[in-house]
């Protein structure tokens, strides 16, 4: 090999070296800056991308300071990791009940009773201190408390799908399947579960197909 | 001058292989600034990778103490970060009490925390492969694995 060419072989290694010491340099600075944007600015998409369900719970403080809570959560993920919490009563993603705590009401047969019934209101009651409904209304089970007397003046709605209802006590008489009322929740519209109101706070815990809340 | 070039050509590569290699999961970063006399005010880059290498150094009794601390959250862990690498990006929990704002979102594979207080402000940004992977770690690690 001649000198001349020796001498250019070397320089383009050397440049070559160089150059490789200073990409990661590079690489890194631009990491730290889309670091930096994404801590600025996270801008998650309002509409899932695969059609995943989203169990969304508000809560608003109504004492003029503004203070939220939000909490959304993936029914898909919620499946997937509650049959990995073993606590308490909460096993495999089923919780047991004692029939002490339900009066030995037998609940699969009280939902048996409901879904072979037609539309209508079950419960009625009211009272001086409270009002409460239970319902049937297509294909949900409705649940409506007004606390009248008490300093909160609460007002609570519950809608339920049967179909949960039914999932979430095909486990057997003594639990109720929590991943199978989650997945049957999953294939229900978009709606409205739960609205509590009163004069401190407004709470409501609703499903549909966005993964940023209201 | 040509066996300098070959020998800084050869530096140059493996230190380009193990940049490439640290930093291919990532970077944690851990901000944490505290707005009183004498607060601290941490600011702290670590290349993901780093992480569950490290711990192949901690002292095994070490591990399986928070191994077994842990054990009854672990699947749980385990569960949640290896499911949340299939979501979109999204915000899971915010918080707004007053002056003090919380955010726990995924972004970019990564998990981040957010605290914005009038006293300090904490921001933490973990890649969610890295989690998993240290979650896998101490379950390893845990008493009976």
């Amino acid at each position: 090999m001649s000198s001349f060419h020796r001498g250019l072989t070397a320089k383009t290694a050397l440049i070559a070296a160089a150059a490789l010491v200073f990409l990661p340099a590079l690489g890194l600075a631009q990491s730290s800056t889309q670091t930096s944007n994404a801590q600025a600015k996270p801008a998650p998409s309002t509409s899932s991308e695969k059609g995943e369900r989203w169990l969304h719970v508000r809560v608003i403080c109504t004492d003029g300071k503004g203070d939220t809570v939000r909490v959304n959560v993936p029914l898909e993920l919620a499946e997937k990791v509650l049959p990995a919490v073993n606590h308490d009563r909460l096993h495999n993603g089923k919780v047991r009940i004692d029939s002490s705590d339900i009066n030995d009401v037998d609940l699969n047969a009280l939902m048996e009773a409901i879904r072979s019934a037609k539309d209508g209101e079950y419960v009625t009651v009211q009272g001086n201190d409270n009002d409460v409904r239970v319902a049937k209304e297509g294909n949900h089970l409705m649940i409506h408390v007004v606390d009248k007397n008490g300093p909160k003046k609460s007002q609570v709605e519950v809608k339920v799908p049967m179909k949960v209802v039914e999932a979430l006590l095909s486990a057997g008489k003594d639990e109720l399947d929590l991943v199978a009322a989650l997945h049957a929740l999953g294939a229900q519209g978009d709606v409205e579960l739960v609205s509590v109101k009163d004069s401190e706070n407004t709470v409501k815990v609703w499903l549909d197909s966005k993964n940023v809340a209201d | 001058m040509m066996l300098l070039a070959k020998a800084a050509l050869g530096v140059s590569g493996a230190l380009v292989a193990a940049g490439a290699y640290t930093f291919h999961e990532g970077v944690i970063r851990v901000d944490v600034d505290e707005f009183r006399a004498g607060g601290a005010h941490v600011h702290l880059w670590v290349p993901a990778a780093a992480v569950p290498m490290t711990m192949h150094f901690v002292p095994k009794h070490h591990l399986c103490d928070a191994a077994s601390h842990a054990r009854e959250f672990l699947p749980v862990a385990h569960a949640l970060f290896q499911e949340l690498k299939n979501f979109p990006d999204a915000e899971f929990v915010e918080v707004k009490d007053g002056e003090q704002h919380v955010q726990i979102r995924t972004h970019g594979g990564k998990l981040q925390i957010d605290v914005d207080d009038p006293d300090e402000k904490v921001h933490v940004m973990v890649p969610l492969s890295t989690v998993d992977d240290v979650v896998g770690q101490l379950e390893d690690s845990a008493p009976g694995a």
